[in-house]
C-alpha cells in the first residue's frame, strides 16, 4: 500500500457498477491515489467518471468492489468516509438566498468544522480569489466562476484528506482556469489527495500527477504525468477513444 | 450538526420571498377572520338580544296567564361559532315553544339571508383548511427535490451527515418557523378579540387553543406530506402537481363526496314525510277527540262554577290522553329518524375521515360547538324547556295548558286584573356541551391527525433514505 | 407565422403530462359531480312527489272548512344538477292557510346538517375552483418558462413580432386547454341525457349559456396566468403571485364582499321582525278579547228580557259576526306584517345588491352569480316562490271562505252553550267529508329566461371585460419583457 512511503487515500478496488437498466457504468476499476497526488480521469460523456465520484460519495452503491477512503469502504461506512472527503461539483450550486459567507458557514459546520470564524471564511475566500466586496452578497448574483470559487473554499475549509472535483474547469475563463490549477497545486502541497474528472486534456496534463483515460467504465490508459510530459495527450486520447491503443511510446527522444 | 441544519433551514425559509408572501397573506387572512368573526359575533349578540327583548315585550299588557300560549326561544350566538362556523348558520335558531306539541326550530341564517349562503363565511376553519394547507404545500413541495434541482443536495450529502438527520433538520426547521409565524398571527388575532369587545371564558380559550392545536397538526401533516412527496419526486414541478391534486381531493372533493355518497346510502325519512305522518295521526286523534266530546254530558248543577270545573276536568282528561298518544307517536317517529340519522352520519363521517381535512373540520367544529350535533342539543334543550314552560303555565293557570279548550268565565264587573309579569316566564338558557365531552368527542380526530402526521413523516424518512441524490 | 406559433403552443401543451393529468382530473370530477347531481335531483324529485301526494291525502282527510290547511312544496329544478346553488339552503315548503303567512321553511341543510358540514360538490363548484386553478397551472410559466428554458431567445432571434408571439401564446394555450375542459363538459351533458332527465327547451338554452360562461370564466384564468408569466422573470415568482391572487380572487374576495356589505348596510334579523309582528299581533288579540268580553257581557244584558228567545240562528249569526271580526283582526295583523316584511326585504335587497356588487370584483363571484341565476337556484328562487305562494294563498283562502259560506253556518265548528237554567250544552256542526278537489291549483313559478337575461348579460360582459383587461395587461407587460 505504499509508494515512496506515502499513504493511500483514495482507492478503487475492482469497482463495478451496473445500473438497473443493464448499463455497465464501471467495469472492474482499480486505482489508488496517494497523498500529495492529483489524479485526473479523462473521458467523454458517459465514460463513468461521475459514477465513480458518486460511489465515493455513497450516492450510489457499487454492484461489486469497493471505493475506499483511507481504507474505509464508502458503502459500508459512508459517514466515516464522508468525514474525509470534500466534494466540488461541476456546476457549484449553493443556496441562492444566502450570502457567500452564510453558505460557507453552513457548509463548514455541516463538514464538522464548527469553530471557524468569519475571518477564516474571508481568508479562504480571498485565497480562492473571491474579492472581499462580494463576500456579503447573495449567491443569486454570482457567476459560475464565482460559485466555483465558493465551492472550492468550502472544500478547503472542510480540511479533508481527499477532495473530489467533478469537471472543475468546465466553463471557466482562461484566467480562472489558471488560478484553479495554481490552487490545486497548493492543495497538493498540503498533502491532499485529489481526484478530478475532466474533459480538459490540457489542464489535466498541466495539473495531474496521474492521468487516466476512461471509456465505458474502464481505464484505457493510466499513466504518470511525468511519463507523458513529452507526448501529445490529445492525439493519444483520440487514439484510445478510436479503440486502438497506440504503439508503445518509443524510448528516448 | 442538527442545530446547523435547523438553523440553515430557518434562515433559508425566512429569507425567501415565498415565505414573506405567504406570511403576509396568512397574517392578513387570519386577522381578517378574527376581525370579521368578532364583528359578526357582536352583531349576532345584538340581534339576539333584540329578538329576546321583542319577545318579552310581546307579553306586555297581557293580563291572563292562559293567554301566554307560546314563548319564542333563541339559540344564543356562541363566540367560537364565528371562528368555526360549522353548521351554526344552517340550522334553525328560533323555536316557538308551545306547552305541548312538536318542538321545531326555524330561521336558519342561510335561509333568511341567502346572500351569505352564496359564498359562505371566511372563518378560521376555512383558513386552516384551505389556505394553510396550500401554504404548507408551497413551503414543503421543494424540500428535497428542490435542493436537488438547486444542486445543493449533493454537496450537503458529501458531508458526514446521516440522511435522517438531514431530513429531521428540514422538518424541525420548517415546522418551527411556520408554526411560530402561525402562532404569532393567531396570537395577534386573539388579542384582537378582547379589543373588539368579545370576551371569551377560560373554557372557551381552552377550546380555541385546542382548535389551534388541531390546525397546527393539520398544517404539520401537510408539511410532512409535502416533504414526503418531494422526497420521491425528482422534479419540483412534478412534486407540486401531485401535491396540488392531493390538496384538491382531500380538502375539496373527498369530504363532500364521502358524505354525499354514503349519506344517501342510509335511507333516512325526510322531515317532511314525518311531518305528514304526524299530521295525519293528529287529524285522527282530533276526530276521536271530538267523538269523545260528543259523549260528554254536562252535570246537572245550579252552580255555573262547578259545571265549568267539571267540564274543564273532563277536557283535561281527554286532552291529556290525546296529548300523550300524540307524544308517544311523535317521539317514536322522531327516534326512528334520529337513529337512522345517527347511523348515516357515522357511516358518512367515517368515510369522510379518509381525508384529514374532514378530521380537522369535525374536530374543530366539535370543539367550537358547531358540529351537526348542535341541532340535537338545541332540540333537546328546547324540549326540556317546553316541559318547564308547561309546568310553569299549569301552575300559573291551574289548568292543563296546551290541551284542548279552555273555558273561562269573564265577568264584566270583575275588577281589572293587573297585567302579568313576563319576566316570570322561565328563561331559556342554552347550555353548550361540556368541555370534557367535546374533547372526548374530538379525541379520535386528534388521534387521526397525529396518525397521519406519523405516517407521512415515516414515509418521508423511508423514501428519502432511498432517494437518488445524484 | 401566427399559425406556426399557435401550432407549436398546441403541440407543446397536448404532449405534456400536465395535459393528460388535467384531462383526467376534469373528466373524473365532472362526471362524478354530474352523477351526484343526478342522484340528488332524482332524490329530491321523488321526495317532492311523495310529500306532494301526502299533502293531497292530508287535505282530503280534513273534515272542517275551518281547519283546511295546505302545504305547498318547492319543486326541484333539473338544472340543480349543474348548479345546486341555494337549493339546499332555502326552505322547501310553506303552509298555505289563513293563520300563517307564507314563509319557506325547513331547508335541507337545516333538516340534515350533516350535508352542510362539507356542503355540495357540483359542476359550478368544480369549474369555479378546480378549472381556474388548473388554468393557472398551465399558464403561470407560459412566457418566463420559455425564457428559463432558453427557447425564448431562439424564437426572437427570428423575425417574430412580440405582438404575434403573445397573441399566439394566449390563443394557443386557450385552444389547448379547451380540449380537456370542453370534452368533459360535453361528456357530463351526455350523461344527463343518458339518464333521461327532462329538460325543457328553455333549460337547454340555459345549459348552453352556462357552459359558455364556464368557458369564459376559465379563459380569464388562462389569460391571467399568461399575464403573470410576463410580469416576472422567474417562473417561481410568477407561480407564487398567481397562487396568491387566485386565493384572493376565488376564495376571499367573494366572501369578503358579502361580509363587508353586511357591515355597511345593517338589516335586522328575521327573528326581530317576527318578534315585532308577534307583539303587534298579541296586542291586537288582547284588545279583541277585551272587546269580545265587553260585547258578550253587553249582549247578555240585552238578552235578559227574552231569555228563551235566543234561537240557534241568532247564536250562529253572532258567531259569524265574531268570525268576521276575527278575520278583520287577522287582516290587520297581516297588513302590518306585510309592511314590516316589505321593509325588511327592501333593506335586505339593498344589502345583497351591495354585497354582490362588491363581490363581482372577483371573477369567481361573477361566474357563480351568473351560473346560479341561469340555473334558477339563486336568491330569486326564494323570492319568486314566496311571491307565487302568497298569491296562491290569497286565492286559496278566498276559495275556503266561499266554501265555508256555502257549507252553511256552523260547519265544522263546535258550539258550547251555557245557560244557568239548562246547564251546559255542546253542539257540533260538522260536515263529514269535505270536497276540496276543486281547490285552486298551485302553479310553480317559472322565471322566464328573458327576465334574467339582462342580469346574465351584465355578468357576461363583466367576464369579457376582465378577459380584455388581462389581455391588454399581458400585452403591455410583454412589450416590456426582458428577453435576455
Amino acid at each position: 500500500m505504499n509508494e515512496n512511503n506515502k499513504q493511500v487515500i483514495l482507492e478503487a478496488v475492482n469497482l463495478t457498477k451496473k445500473y438497473d437498466d443493464g448499463v455497465l457504468a464501471l467495469d472492474n476499476l482499480n486505482f489508488a491515489i496517494y497523498e500529495n497526488e492529483i489524479f485526473a480521469m479523462l473521458g467523454g460523456n458517459g465514460a463513468g467518471k461521475t459514477t465513480t465520484i458518486n460511489i465515493f460519495l455513497n450516492l450510489l452503491e457499487p454492484t461489486s468492489g469497493d471505493a475506499k477512503v483511507c481504507g474505509v469502504s464508502s458503502h459500508i461506512e459512508p459517514l466515516v468516509v464522508k468525514k474525509n472527503l470534500a466534494y466540488v461539483s461541476e456546476n457549484v450550486m449553493l443556496y441562492p438566498n444566502f450570502t457567500a459567507l452564510q453558505n460557507l458557514d453552513f457548509f463548514s459546520q455541516l463538514g464538522g468544522q464548527d469553530s471557524l470564524t468569519k475571518d477564516h471564511y474571508q481568508e479562504v475566500l480571498i485565497r480562492v480569489g473571491l474579492a472581499e466586496q462580494v463576500h456579503n452578497n447573495k449567491l443569486k448574483g454570482f457567476s459560475k466562476g464565482m460559485r466555483q470559487k465558493c465551492g472550492i473554499a468550502i472544500a478547503i475549509l472542510k480540511d479533508t484528506k481527499a477532495i473530489l472535483f467533478d469537471e472543475p474547469t468546465s466553463g471557466l475563463d482562461p484566467k480562472a482556469g489558471y488560478e484553479f490549477i495554481q490552487l490545486l497545486n497548493d492543495l497538493k502541497g498540503e498533502g491532499k489527495a485529489v481526484l478530478m474528472s475532466t474533459h480538459d486534456i490540457f489542464r489535466a496534463k498541466e495539473a495531474a500527477d496521474t492521468i487516466a483515460i476512461m471509456n465505458d467504465g474502464k481505464f484505457l490508459m493510466k499513466e504518470k504525468a511525468s511519463t507523458l510530459f513529452d507526448k501529445d495527450l490529445e492525439s493519444l486520447y483520440m487514439q484510445y477513444m478510436a479503440g486502438h491503443a497506440p504503439q508503445p511510446a518509443s524510448e528516448g527522444v | 450538526m442538527l442545530k446547523t441544519l435547523v438553523e440553515k433551514e430557518i434562515r433559508e425559509i425566512i429569507g425567501s420571498p415565498k415565505f414573506t408572501y405567504t406570511f403576509i397573506v396568512c397574517l392578513v387572512l387570519i386577522l381578517l377572520s378574527f376581525y370579521s368573526g368578532a364583528v359578526s359575533y357582536k352583531d349576532n349578540v345584538t340581534h339576539w338580544e333584540a329578538a329576546k327583548a321583542e319577545n318579552l315585550q310581546s307579553f306586555e299588557g297581557i293580563k291572563e296567564w292562559y293567554r301566554v300560549q307560546e314563548n319564542r326561544i333563541f339559540l344564543p350566538p356562541q363566540p367560537l361559532a364565528t371562528l368555526v362556523s360549522g353548521v351554526s348558520n344552517d340550522i334553525g335558531r328560533t323555536s316557538n315553544i308551545e306547552p305541548s306539541g312538536e318542538v321545531t326550530a326555524d330561521d336558519s341564517r342561510y335561509n333568511e339571508e341567502p346572500a351569505y349562503a352564496y359564498f359562505r363565511f371566511i372563518d378560521l376553519e376555512f383558513i386552516f383548511l384551505v389556505v394553510l394547507a396550500l401554504f404548507a404545500i408551497m413551503l414543503g413541495y421543494d424540500a428535497i427535490c428542490g435542493e436537488k434541482e438547486k444542486g445543493t443536495l449533493k454537496l450537503c450529502l458529501s458531508n458526514a451527515i446521516p440522511r435522517t438527520k438531514f431530513l429531521m433538520g428540514k422538518f424541525i426547521g420548517a415546522f418551527s418557523v411556520l408554526s411560530i409565524s402561525l402562532i404569532i398571527s393567531i396570537g395577534l388575532g386573539c388579542l384582537l378579540l378582547p379589543l373588539l369587545g368579545v370576551h371569551l371564558s377560560s373554557e372557551e380559550w381552552i377550546r380555541l387553543g385546542l382548535i389551534v392545536v388541531a390546525g397546527l397538526l393539520y398544517f404539520g401533516l401537510f408539511l410532512a406530506m409535502s416533504v414526503m412527496v418531494s422526497s420521491f419526486t425528482q422534479r419540483t414541478a412534478t412534486s407540486f402537481l401531485i401535491l396540488l391534486i392531493i390538496w384538491i381531493s382531500s380538502t375539496l372533493i373527498l369530504p363532500r363526496v364521502a358524505v354525499m355518497v354514503s349519506g344517501r346510502a342510509v335511507d333516512v325519512p325526510t322531515v317532511d314525510e314525518l311531518g305528514y305522518q304526524k299530521a295525519m295521526y293528529a287529524t285522527e286523534q282530533w276526530k276521536s277527540f271530538l267523538n269523545s266530546l260528543d259523549n260528554y254530558t254536562p252535570i246537572e248543577n245550579e252552580d255555573m262554577e262547578e259545571v265549568m270545573a267539571n267540564f274543564n276536568k273532563f277536557m283535561d282528561s281527554i286532552s291529556i290522553a290525546r296529548e300523550e298518544r300524540m307524544n308517544i307517536y311523535r317521539s317514536r317517529l322522531n327516534e326512528q329518524r334520529y337513529n337512522k340519522e345517527l347511523e348515516r352520519s357515522q357511516i358518512a363521517f367515517a368515510l369522510a375521515r379518509i381525508s384529514p381535512s374532514s378530521s380537522l373540520s369535525l374536530a374543530s367544529s366539535t370543539l367550537a360547538g358547531t358540529s351537526p350535533e348542535l341541532k340535537d342539543q338545541f332540540y333537546q334543550q328546547a324540549k326540556n324547556y317546553q316541559t318547564s314552560l308547561k309546568e310553569f303555565l299549569n301552575e300559573k293557570t291551574g289548568m292543563n295548558m296546551g290541551g284542548g279548550f279552555i273555558m273561562t268565565i269573564s265577568e264584566s264587573d270583575a275588577p281589572e286584573k293587573d297585567p302579568i309579569d313576563p319576566t316570570e316566564i322561565p328563561q331559556f338558557k342554552f347550555e353548550p356541551e361540556s368541555l370534557s365531552k367535546s374533547v372526548q368527542k374530538a379525541l379520535p380526530d386528534f388521534g387521526l391527525l397525529i396518525l397521519f402526521n406519523c405516517i407521512f413523516i415515516a414515509g418521508a424518512f423511508v423514501s428519502f433514505n432511498r432517494y437518488d441524490a445524484r | 407565422m401566427l399559425h406556426t406559433l399557435i401550432q407549436k403552443e398546441l403541440k407543446s401543451i397536448t404532449v405534456s403530462n400536465k395535459f393528460l393529468v388535467t384531462f383526467m382530473i376534469c373528466s373524473l370530477l365532472l362526471i362524478m359531480s354530474v352523477l351526484i347531481g343526478i342522484n340528488e335531483y332524482k332524490q329530491a324529485m321523488t321526495q317532492y312527489e311523495t310529500v306532494h301526494q301526502m299533502a293531497d291525502e292530508r287535505i282530503q282527510q280534513v273534515s272542517s272548512w275551518h281547519s283546511v290547511s295546505y302545504r305547498e312544496h318547492r319543486k326541484p329544478s333539473p338544472l340543480m344538477i349543474f348548479t345546486s346553488g341555494l337549493s339546499y339552503d332555502i326552505g322547501r315548503w310553506s303552509d298555505i292557510n289563513r293563520e300563517s303567512t307564507v314563509k319557506l321553511k325547513n331547508s335541507i341543510y337545516s333538516d340534515d346538517p350533516i350535508f352542510a358540514v362539507f356542503r355540495i360538490i357540483d359542476f359550478t363548484f368544480i369549474v369555479q375552483i378546480i378549472f381556474s386553478l388548473l388554468a393557472i397551472l398551465f399558464t403561470f410559466n407560459a412566457v418566463n418558462g420559455e425564457k428559463e428554458s432558453g427557447t425564448l431567445r431562439l424564437i426572437f432571434s427570428n423575425a417574430v413580432p412580440r405582438t404575434k408571439y403573445i397573441l399566439a401564446k394566449c390563443i394557443g394555450t386557450w385552444l389547448g386547454l379547451l380540449i380537456p375542459i370542453l370534452i368533459p363538459i360535453l361528456l357530463s351533458v351526455l350523461i344527463v341525457m343518458l339518464f333521461q332527465i327532462e329538460f325543457s327547451s328553455q333549460e337547454w338554452i340555459r345549459l348552453v349559456l352556462l357552459i359558455f360562461i364556464s368557458v369564459l370564466y376559465t379563459s380569464i384564468f388562462i389569460v391571467f396566468g399568461v399575464f403573470m408569466s410576463t410580469m416576472s422573470r422567474s417562473s417561481n415568482v410568477s407561480f407564487l403571485l398567481s397562487l396568491v391572487f387566485w386565493i384572493c380572487f376565488v376564495l376571499i374576495l367573494p366572501r369578503g364582499g358579502v361580509m363587508a356589505s353586511g357591515n355597511i348596510v345593517s338589516v335586522p334579523r328575521i327573528a326581530e321582525v317576527e318578534g315585532m309582528k308577534v307583539s303587534f299581533a298579541k296586542n291586537k288579540w288582547e284588545n279583541y278579547y277585551k272587546d269580545m268580553d265587553k260585547r258578550l257581557s253587553g249582549s247578555e244584558h240585552n238578552d235578559d228580557s227574552e231569555e228563551d228567545g235566543i234561537s240557534d240562528d241568532m247564536m250562529w249569526a253572532n258567531l259569524k259576526a265574531e268570525d268576521s271580526l276575527r278575520k278583520e283582526v287577522t287582516r290587520e295583523i297581516e297588513g302590518y306584517e306585510e309592511s314590516l316584511l316589505e321593509d325588511w326585504k327592501n333593506k335586505q335587497k339593498a344589502q345583497q345588491n351591495l354585497g354582490f356588487m362588491l363581490a363581482r370584483f372577483s371573477p369567481a363571484a361573477t361566474y357563480q352569480l351568473a351560473a346560479m341565476s341561469l340555473s334558477n337556484t339563486d336568491i330569486s328562487l326564494k323570492s319568486s316562490y314566496e311571491q307565487v305562494m302568497k298569491d296562491y294563498r290569497e286565492e286559496f283562502n278566498s276559495y275556503i271562505d266561499k266554501k265555508s259560506e256555502n257549507a252553511g253556518p256552523g260547519a265544522g265548528s263546535i258550539m258550547i252553550t251555557m245557560d244557568s237554567d239548562k246547564g251546559m250544552d255542546l253542539k257540533m256542526g260538522r260536515d263529514e267529508a269535505i270536497d276540496v278537489s276543486d281547490r285552486p291549483q298551485f302553479v310553480h313559478p317559472k322565471t322566464q329566461l328573458s327576465k334574467i337575461l339582462p342580469d346574465v348579460i351584465v355578468n357576461i360582459s363583466i367576464l369579457l371585460f376582465m378577459i380584455f383587461g388581462l389581455l391588454t395587461g399581458a400585452y403591455f407587460s410583454f412589450m416590456r419583457f426582458d428577453l435576455r
